[in-house]
């Protein structure tokens, strides 16, 4: 009709095509692929028979939990404080999106980039020099040495990635867990079957948990945690890329460059990382902190995690703000985890409602 | 028509290329003393900071800052990381809201329509040449930057963000990389520059627009409510240059950021083109 | 060429801004080696219709054909044979004359950039600005910078040359020049389309005209067309009554002028039709002892014309 409107068409058409791809591609991709069907129980025998070895690949972890804006918690401890390190890696955990790359080798050790805007934080630990954890914005490292013979096989198992989360979650799946297969998907442009872990326990506040498996090495890609009634993930992690040749052996060689603040710790040999090494909840970087004191009770998907007066309380102060008051203390309440702040100090935190936590304080 | 007429117009039409239109724009362009001007701030960017960290001696700051007193090959990252959320997309905004509305304003516009330029051919020339000048201004900020730390500090070995020494000479082939990586980025706000070039005939006024409009997009980007927009803003990988500096390099950002570049240009680009192709030249 | 003859013509042609009209219904017919006046005071539709014949403007209705193709749909063909001044001159302040005329000529697709200085050379000299080629065009007079615009209108060979309001800002000695260029140019077979307000420059040179007022054609056609042909004479007497009966001889219907001042002589006026000659008139006034004290023959001016057509007077530069 309009003459002008005729000669606009052509023109208008190419942004609404770039923007209906932009949307419609990410969708596509996500359909069923074509993989032999396997039940829950081989799916798990696939995954724990996996035999690789060595592989590199670019992981996104991602977090919705629903929290208030945490920023200014996390922005105030970068003075390396035990207490606070603990704190500020939580809140950075729970709120923002994190890109790392993982270089692994069973042969050589393994390495893990934390791929910060213009800064780096990297945990290399191998069989020969023990544990670095590399800080580019601190400028500081440190390393973590086995007196006597070290045991080769230990420090790769000690980085956190999609892989080692998954594997230790399907570890330990039992009775309190039903597992089932879900339609296949593509994650990192490989093929991937779906396992979907529903908790059977009403208390919890994780509706479902999906590992991607991938089709033919039997690697777990990706984890996304879904609160119950959520349609989609609170907490993700998968790689966007993934390589299964051996890594460049000179990624695995660290040596602290000039300038930077090199604290060496050694553990004697008789005693086990476990305490020395990050744990799965933290980033590294953070100069391994020690981990508050802490006892638990209930068991499975329902477990409450008490942390005792006086420990964390400084690094809580100005709480108010992103709190809610409740009866006896202040509730930090996210779609997957509630956290209650007594009012004599003890913390009481889990994948559970309000109220559960309430009970246990009592 | 004469004879001589009827022969002559069928080859002046065959010609057509943008070869010489490409070329007369480009040195339109870097004739004038107002692209100098540009230029010339941005370089004044990393001698600001050299001077200041000579005079002060060492010490902190922004990231690569502190980094300068030691090895002066850090002060083109240094000025980079500086000049990417204010000064670039300013200088940028400048030239490509000049594009249509400048012509318009000078009474240009119509003397090259009637020529005839051609306008697709037009807006396409002056979209490239736009682009050039965001490859210009990137450079001049890391290549001033990295003269200046030649002149005033020690050079040496770089540190990588993952932690390893590369010679000096491949930290300067990694600069260079950053600089193409930042006028990459700076693609998506020129189409959307040139785009709003072309809805008015006052060239200020597209300038000031694609202007807040950059800092607009980073206000988005700094607001985690809005996390599901972050991908998609044109500022989403202003400061994807540091995966450059990691060993091995991470191309990820970088192919990430040619997509999201490539389809703004698209998508400007061809609004642009529905606006200037309709419109009526009045000015 | 085309092959009714006409460089330009448009049927119909509209445009609309809103909901005023600038140009409404024109039927335009610019025959081919003519030299066209385009009339009309300020404000008429005459650089909104030029805008429209060069594809700047998108018609609202109505048809365009320039030299024999549709516009504005084959303009990438017709407008390489077209050169134009639109609207006052438009040029880079910061550079020079002949770097301006450099960017335009590279503009234009399919030209030799190998001919492209001596063509700029060339169209520099035909419009006297030779020896400014290097000066800023920031530093030239608006006369030098009309004449610019002139000669990028002259870079390559054209078939039609549109001029609007080329003597914008030229001094006498400028318009002339400006006058016999055009000459010089329709002499070599170009058809010269040149708007104004200023009848004088028109007339001088023009051998078809057309008048807009207010969006609408008035009139078009040859000059002497538009003109009129009635001539009127006039005659200076004491003798009103007796010379007003010789007239009526002729069948002159003379009348006297009222407005004519107490101690002027008084005046007889009367329309001249074709085939009556004022020296036979006169020779009869004499013969029957009509005082004549003077005699004048006026054909009315295209000015008369125009006023009488746009109703009102036009800008004349004083």
């Amino acid at each position: 009709m309009n003459p002008s409107v005729k000669r606009w068409a052509p023109f208008a058409a190419v942004p609404i095509i770039a923007v209906a791809a932009a949307i419609a591609i990410p969708m596509t991709t996500n359909a069923a692929q074509d993989l032999p069907e396997k039940t829950p129980q081989q799916l798990l025998e696939f995954v724990a028979d996996s035999d690789v070895t060595a592989f590199s690949g670019e992981f996104t972890q991602t977090s919705d939990l629903g929290l208030p804006d945490l920023s200014s918690l996390g922005s105030g401890s970068t003075t390396g404080a035990d207490g606070d390190g603990f704190m500020s890696a939580l809140v950075e955990l729970a709120t923002t999106s994190n890109d790392a790359r993982i270089y692994a080798d069973a042969e050589q050790g393994a390495r893990l980039q934390v791929l910060d805007q213009l800064d780096e934080r990297d945990v290399i630990a191998t069989a020969d020099d023990g544990l670095w954890i590399y800080d580019s914005g601190e400028k500081t490292a440190l390393h973590v040495t086995h007196e006597g013979s070290s045991d080769a096989s230990t420090p790769p198992a000690d980085v956190p990635t999609p892989s080692s989360v998954a594997e230790k979650l399907l570890d330990s799946v039992d009775d309190t867990t039903a597992v089932a297969v879900g339609s296949n998907g593509t994650v990192a442009g490989r093929d991937v079957y779906e396992l979907v872990l529903t908790p059977r326990d009403e208390t919890t506040l994780v509706g479902d948990v999906t590992i991607s498996v991938d089709g033919e090495t039997g690697m777990p890609l990706g984890i996304a945690v879904t609160a119950e009634g959520a349609s989609s993930p609170a907490f993700s992690v998968a790689y966007t890329s993934v390589d299964y040749s051996t890594p460049d052996s000179s990624l695995f060689a660290f040596t602290p460059p000039a300038g930077v603040e090199v604290t060496e710790k050694a553990i004697p040999a008789d005693a086990h990382s476990d305490d020395a090494a990050p744990d799965d909840s933290t980033t590294p970087g953070d100069a391994a902190p020690e981990a508050p004191d802490v006892t638990t009770t209930g068991a499975g998907w329902g477990t409450i995690v008490e942390l005792a007066a006086g420990e964390a309380s400084a690094s809580l102060e100005g709480l108010d703000a992103i709190t809610t008051p409740v009866d006896g203390g202040r509730v930090l309440s996210s779609s997957l985890v509630n956290v209650l702040i007594t009012d004599d100090g003890r913390v009481f935190a889990g994948a559970v409602s309000v109220d559960a936590l309430e009970s246990a304080a009592r | 028509m004469s004879n001589a007429d009827t022969l002559t117009s069928p080859a002046r039409r065959r010609g057509g290329g943008v070869g010489d239109l490409l070329l007369s724009e480009l040195a339109l362009l870097f004739r004038r003393r107002r692209t100098w001007a540009l230029l010339g701030a941005l370089a004044l960017i990393p001698v600001l900071l050299a001077v200041a960290v000579r005079l002060s001696g060492s010490g902190g700051g922004p990231s690569f800052v502190g980094d300068i007193a030691g090895n002066g090959l850090f002060t083109g990252f240094a000025a980079i990381t500086v000049a990417v959320p204010l000064f670039l997309p300013l200088t940028v905004g400048v030239v490509a809201g000049d594009t249509i509305a400048g012509e318009a304003s000078l009474g240009t516009l119509r003397y090259l329509l009637i020529t005839p330029a051609g306008r697709i051919r037009l807006l396409l020339v002056k979209f490239a040449v736009a682009a050039a000048f965001c490859l210009a201004a990137a450079l001049t900020v890391v290549v001033a930057g990295l003269l200046i730390g030649l002149a005033l500090f020690p050079v040496g070995p770089v540190t990588l963000l993952s932690g390893t020494e590369i010679p000096a000479i491949d930290a300067v082939g990694r600069a260079l990389l950053i600089a193409v990586h930042v006028a990459i980025s700076l693609v998506g706000l020129t189409a959307i520059g040139v785009f709003i070039s072309t809805l008015t005939d006052v060239p200020v006024g597209a300038m000031a627009a694609t202007v807040v409009l950059s800092i607009t997009a980073q206000i988005l980007g700094s607001l985690s409510q809005l996390s599901a927009l972050h991908p998609y803003l044109f500022s989403a990988h202003w400061f994807g240059f540091g995966d450059l500096l990691r060993d091995p390099i991470s191309w990820a950002s970088f192919g990430d950021n040619v997509v999201l570049q490539l389809g703004y240009a698209v998508v400007f680009g061809s609004l642009a083109m529905g606006r200037f192709v309709t419109r009526d030249i009045l000015s | 060429m085309t092959s009714s003859g006409l460089a330009v013509e448009t049927r119909g042609l509209t445009k609309r801004f809103g909901r005023h009209e600038a140009v409404s219904s024109l039927d335009l017919s610019v025959p081919t080696g003519s030299v066209f006046g385009f009339l009309g005071p300020n404000g008429s539709g005459k650089t909104t219709t030029i805008r429209m014949l060069l594809a700047l403007a998108a018609p609202s209705a109505g048809t365009i054909t320039v030299l024999g193709s549709e516009m504005p749909k084959r303009s990438a063909s017709v407008l390489p044979r077209v050169g134009a001044l639109v609207e006052g001159p438009g040029f880079y302040p910061f550079l020079s004359g002949a770097a301006n005329l450099t960017r335009f000529d590279a503009a234009e697709p399919g030209t030799s950039s190998r001919t492209r200085s001596a063509r700029v050379a060339e169209a520099l000299a035909r419009v006297g600005l030779s020896a400014a080629a290097a000066k800023k065009v920031g530093s030239y007079s608006l006369g030098m910078k009309q004449r610019l615009g002139i000669a990028v209108a002259l870079l390559s060979p054209r078939d039609l040359i549109v001029l609007d309001e080329p003597t914008n800002g030229l001094d006498p000695q400028g318009t002339r020049e400006v006058r016999s260029l055009i000459r010089g140019l329709n002499a070599d077979g170009t058809t010269v389309l040149v708007s104004s307000h200023l009848l004088a420059e028109i007339e001088q040179l023009c051998t078809h005209a057309a008048v807009m007022r207010a969006g609408r054609l008035v009139a078009q056609g040859g000059l002497d067309e538009l003109r009129g042909a009635t001539a009127a004479i006039e005659i200076v007497t004491p003798d009103l009554d007796l010379a007003r009966e010789v007239l009526a001889r002729f069948g002159l219907d003379a009348t006297a002028d009222e407005t004519s001042t107490g101690d002027s002589t008084p005046r007889l006026d009367a329309p001249l039709p074709d085939g009556v000659l004022p020296e036979d008139l006169v020779v009869e006034l004499v013969a029957a002892d009509v005082r004549v004290r003077g005699v004048a023959v006026r054909r009315p001016s295209l000015e008369d014309r125009f006023v009488e057509l746009t109703g009102e007077g036009f800008d004349v530069e004083r």
